[in-house]
């Protein structure tokens, strides 16, 4: 036979019958061991074990003359590979305490990184769901870099006549209106739109047609498009909506077409029904606040838009200089993937952080584990060396355990994702898109990379020490000699500082958002939230088309609900305290001290009342009186305006009595001021309370918010309440009944969640690093068990003994947390936004989070400290000299 | 033949006689040579090399099998099951020269004879 041809065949056959090759080999190598040492027990007169062990020692590299066997059969690589993975396996098998350990720590790491990925990869990298989403724009009005605002009809049609940079232009209204398919009308959210809109954003419906340009005009058959939800739910499925009525806030519209199922909302804007937009040709340039989407033509950059944009700006101006002065307001566009991920880049950057943090942690933690195992196994490391496996393949056998400890801490640590992301979505802070956030096919992927990064960390330093020729000393020196090793101890001290440094700065961020928090709450919202609780009530616009039928109703309604026990007041307002952004506001101009002409007037949130809301609510008087039913507009209508107003306008405390002039209506009377209330807060908790009340007297909206106080719980009364607004008309709306204190704290829900979230965060790290330095310390005294016996032995006191070991301890815990703090006092500043008076480096705060994490630090300390301190000294000496 | 380095014998290992390093290529001669008689098990090899050359020469058994396989791959031994008296009847595995091993042995036997002579002439020469 040809050698080559039977090289072939024995490689082939090498491959077919591994197994068989191998377990003869082995037979082969035994035998020959066995034989020898039989040979040596005869001749040398030894024992039978160390007959072996020398017949071993005198065989020589088995491992290697196994490699060199497999070289030969050509699949050495496969094999190893295979070898390494199983070794790996059964290795980490050997210790689960370790293994366990390790898994687990890098899961909270991965997981969290996995969580937050998502997030960051629905909110922030994915496109929206919009062709050339990149061309989207949303245009607002802007006189002043920090202050913008939506537009108005007015704007809208100047923009769709005059404009040259747009290939489609689009206006949303949006509002919650009672709408009903036959049944009981319900509130739901509504996006009044015109055709420009869909074809602007490219959104054509799954099921019918789109609105068209002919909806558009005035006297069109009322249509409306649907989504798919609100299809299946009310109207009994896709193909059956279409063509069925829909009445909106009693207008009767016919659905044409159904939303393709992902899309909840458009553009960022919520909406069950997408009526067409009926607009009336305006008569003045506001009221403002209607959303307007263009999108840029081929080829055109956002700054041919605001060209373009600035010089219809200036037309329009023109046209409606006797309603709006203000001649720095200038049409501007922003980049829609700007306008609906708003605040959620800040936010994502602030987890990023806080969980790269915990990554950081958890991988220097491992990594210290794995150096307290090497250490350990360095023995049977050697033993391999000895017996002839190469460097190479030693320190792949490292890598590839760590490697494997890594991605099941991957596999883990995605199944912790995937429910951190559920949880972020349910508590997470308000986010755009967030619901949108899986644990993609990307995510996983990011995952899996992460491991396999952070196994290569971890098995690095026992690799590099080999490559350094470490390797043989174990043989000789048992683990004593090896594990201790000066670079080895300075690592393993640098981990657990670099533990203490990570987590301090993470620990201080969450102590100043909870920190701020806390004050949050604290604050004053100006009005008495127990015991009260609001109603928004909707009159069907059918009967109730004019100021008189509404004011009726609620003279009836409100002196019915007064009857209803446990009522102690009710009034009615337009906008409800901690309504967030949506605020009416009102610009006005003071008498005594006019703007210029042509420059922007003030602005404050304007709210419209009973004289009965300021009760309702818990309002107190200042100064001045309150409305009275005397106070019903005409030729001296009045105001009552907040303290912070009067301190801002009237510094000197004379805010009583001043006249303004509101809305910009230059034939209008001026309002006098007839008293000061109280602050109350509109939008935010620690924004600007100011603000200013209008008695509702005229101008009734058929929407408006009821508030009831109480005797005794607020929730107990609402059934009753309900009964006697529906007595004086069964088919009203009502929606969002909530205690007051609900709302309340649904205000500040972002804030808690950011903090809580934060601090989930920190005190996961805190334990990593409490686990680091509990290992590192148990690891020492283990090691140096002889020298504290010997130390006992001479006479050293034993809390002597506790106090080197906790001093050791503390002392890297120390020198992390100022090293930590020293990233902390840069780090925080950036959080300045987020806190509420709280300095970011606020001394308390961070003061505190120090002590607590050298507490911590103690406490982790502790235990192997006292277990150095009950070393038995003459059975500790006596161990080492037997070893 | 332990050729790790930065391993130094453990002290439990007697110092035996000096050895010498087996020349590169020798070794294939040296087993062709143990084989002539009949078919040896590894182990008996390694045995009858240390014999016959009064514990001068060692063979590693890290060069030995791999050597056993090239001679085998290369057809010039043949290697077959069988049992093993002194390991109490295990099997083991026995290698015996082939016909291309004996032409192989002879022709390395001249080689070697041409080799060492020449090299003792040279080392004579004053």
């Amino acid at each position: 036979m040809h050698p080559a041809i039977r090289r072939t065949l024995r490689s082939i056959r090498a491959i077919a019958h591994r197994d068989t090759l191998e377990q003869e080999l082995d037979e082969e190598l035994r035998l020959h061991v066995a034989l020898e040492a039989q040979e040596l027990q005869r001749v040398h007169n030894l024992s039978p074990d160390d007959a072996r062990r020398r017949a071993l020692v005198a065989f020589g590299g088995i491992e290697r003359y196994k490699e060199a066997h497999r070289d030969a059969r050509g699949v050495r690589w496969l094999d190893e590979l295979h070898q390494d993975v199983r070794y790996a396996a059964r290795a980490l098998g050997r210790s689960p305490t370790f293994t366990a350990s390790a898994i687990a720590v890098l899961a909270l790491g991965i997981g969290a990184c996995t969580a937050v990925f998502s997030v960051v990869d629905a909110v922030v990298i994915s496109h929206l769901p919009y062709p050339h989403d990149e061309r989207l724009v949303q245009i607002y009005e802007r006189n002043s870099p920090t202050n913008q605002w939506p537009l108005s009809v007015a704007d809208f049609m100047a923009i769709a006549q005059w404009q040259r940079t747009f290939s489609d232009v689009g206006l949303l209204r949006q509002a919650r209106a009672p709408v009903s398919t036959g049944g009981e009308p319900q509130r739901v959210s509504v996006g009044y739109a015109t055709s420009g809109f869909f074809r602007a954003l490219g959104v054509t419906p799954v099921v019918g047609r789109g609105l068209g340009a002919a909806d558009d005009a005035p006297g069109a058959q009322p249509v409306a498009v649907v989504t798919h939800r609100f299809a299946v739910e009310h109207l009994g499925g896709d193909a059956a909506a279409v063509g069925r009525p829909v009445d909106v806030d009693g207008v009767a519209y016919t659905v044409v077409g159904v939303l393709d199922r992902r899309y909840t909302n458009l553009a960022g804007r919520t909406g069950e029904v997408w009526p067409d937009a009926r607009l009336k040709p305006p008569e003045r340039r506001g009221p403002f606040g209607l959303v307007v989407i263009a999108r840029l033509k081929d080829g055109l950059t956002m700054d041919d838009a605001a060209r373009d944009l600035a010089r219809v700006s200036r037309r329009e101006f023109v046209v409606w200089q006797a309603s709006f002065q203000d001649r720095d307001a200038t049409l501007v566009p922003v980049s829609l993937r700007r306008v609906m991920l708003g605040d959620a880049p800040k936010t994502i950057v602030l987890f990023s952080a806080a969980v790269v943090l915990v990554m950081l942690i958890a991988v220097a933690n491992v990594a210290g584990l794995m150096l307290v195992r090497a250490a350990g196994r360095w023995r049977e490391v050697s033993l391999r060396a000895v017996l002839g496996a190469t460097r190479a393949r030693i320190a792949r056998l490292l890598v590839t355990e760590s490697i494997l400890l890594a991605l099941a801490g991957a596999a883990a640590g995605i199944a912790l994702g995937i429910i951190g992301v559920r949880v972020m979505r349910v508590v997470g802070p308000q986010v755009a898109r967030l619901g949108e956030a899986h644990v993609h096919v990307r995510a996983i992927l990011f995952a899996v990379g992460l491991a396999v990064v952070a196994g290569i960390i971890i098995g690095a330093y026992p690799v590099l020490h080999l490559a350094r020729g470490g390797a043989g000393d174990g043989v000789l020196g048992g683990e004593r000699s090896v594990g201790g090793t000066r670079s080895t101890h300075a690592l393993r001290a640098a981990f657990v500082v670099a533990e203490f440094a990570l987590a301090l700065p993470l620990l201080a961020a969450a102590a100043l958002l909870l920190n701020s928090f806390v004050r949050l709450q604290r604050v004053n919202p100006g009005f008495d939230p127990a015991h009260v609780f609001t109603v928004s009530v909707s009159l069907p616009s059918g009967r109730y088309a004019d100021d008189t039928a509404i004011s009726t109703y609620w003279t009836r309604a409100l002196n019915n609900v007064r009857t209803v026990p446990g009522v102690v007041a009710a009034g009615v307002a337009d906008q409800l305290p901690l309504s967030g952004g949506n605020l009416d506001a009102n610009n006005f101009d003071l008498l005594d001290r006019p703007v210029p002409t042509g420059t922007a007037q003030p602005v404050t949130p304007w709210t419209v009342v009973t004289a009965d809301y300021f009760t309702a609510l818990g309002v107190r008087l200042l100064d001045g009186r309150m409305f009275t039913p005397s106070d019903t507009g005409g030729p001296n209508p009045v105001v009552i305006v907040s303290r912070a107003w009067a301190h801002k306008y009237f510094p000197d405390g004379t805010a009583v009595g001043r006249k303004m002039i509101s809305g910009g209506c230059t034939t209008c009377p001026p309002s006098t001021v007839v008293g000061v209330v109280s602050d109350v807060t509109y939008t935010n908790l620690g924004d600007v309370p100011q603000g200013a009340y209008e008695p509702l007297t005229q101008g009734w909206g058929r929407t408006l918010a009821l508030v009831v106080r109480t005797k005794g719980d607020p929730a107990a009364a609402i059934p009753g309440v309900s009964a006697a607004l529906r007595s004086v008309e069964p088919s009203v709306t009502l929606a969002d009944a909530t205690p007051m204190a609900e709302r309340f704290s649904a205000s500040i829900a972002d804030p808690r969640h950011a903090a809580s979230l934060v601090a989930g965060f920190a005190l996961v790290a805190a334990l990593l690093a409490a686990i680091g330095i509990f290992g590192t310390l148990s690891y020492t005294v283990s090691m140096r068990r002889r020298e504290i016996g010997v130390r006992l032995a001479l006479g050293a006191r034993r809390q002597a003994v506790t106090g080197m070991i906790v001093r050791r301890g503390m002392a890297h815990a120390a020198l992390g947390a100022a090293l930590g703090l020293a990233a902390a006092l840069v780090a925080t500043r950036w959080l300045t936004s987020k806190l509420f008076e709280v300095s970011p480096a606020d001394p308390l705060t961070l003061g505190g989070v120090i002590a607590g994490l050298l507490l911590v630090a103690l406490a982790a300390s502790w235990a192997p400290a006292r277990r150095a301190a009950a070393i038995d000294p003459a059975e500790a000496i006596r161990a080492e000299l037997a070893g | 033949m332990l050729s790790n380095d930065k391993v130094s014998p453990p002290d439990w290992i007697t110092p035996m006689a000096e050895r010498a390093d087996l020349l590169q290529g020798t070794l294939d001669l040296l087993i062709l040579k143990t084989l002539v008689l009949g078919p040896l098990h590894g182990w008996a090899i390694s045995k009858r090399l240390r014999q016959l050359s009064d514990e001068v020469l060692d063979v590693g058994q890290g060069s030995l099998y791999p050597a056993l396989y090239r001679l085998e791959d290369r057809g010039w031994i043949r290697a077959e099951w069988g049992t093993s008296p002194e390991a109490g009847g295990r099997r083991a595995k026995f290698y015996s020269l082939t016909a291309d091993g004996r032409k192989q042995f002879a022709a390395e036997r001249t080689q070697w004879r041409l080799f060492s002579t020449a090299v003792e002439r040279v080392l004579k020469a004053t």
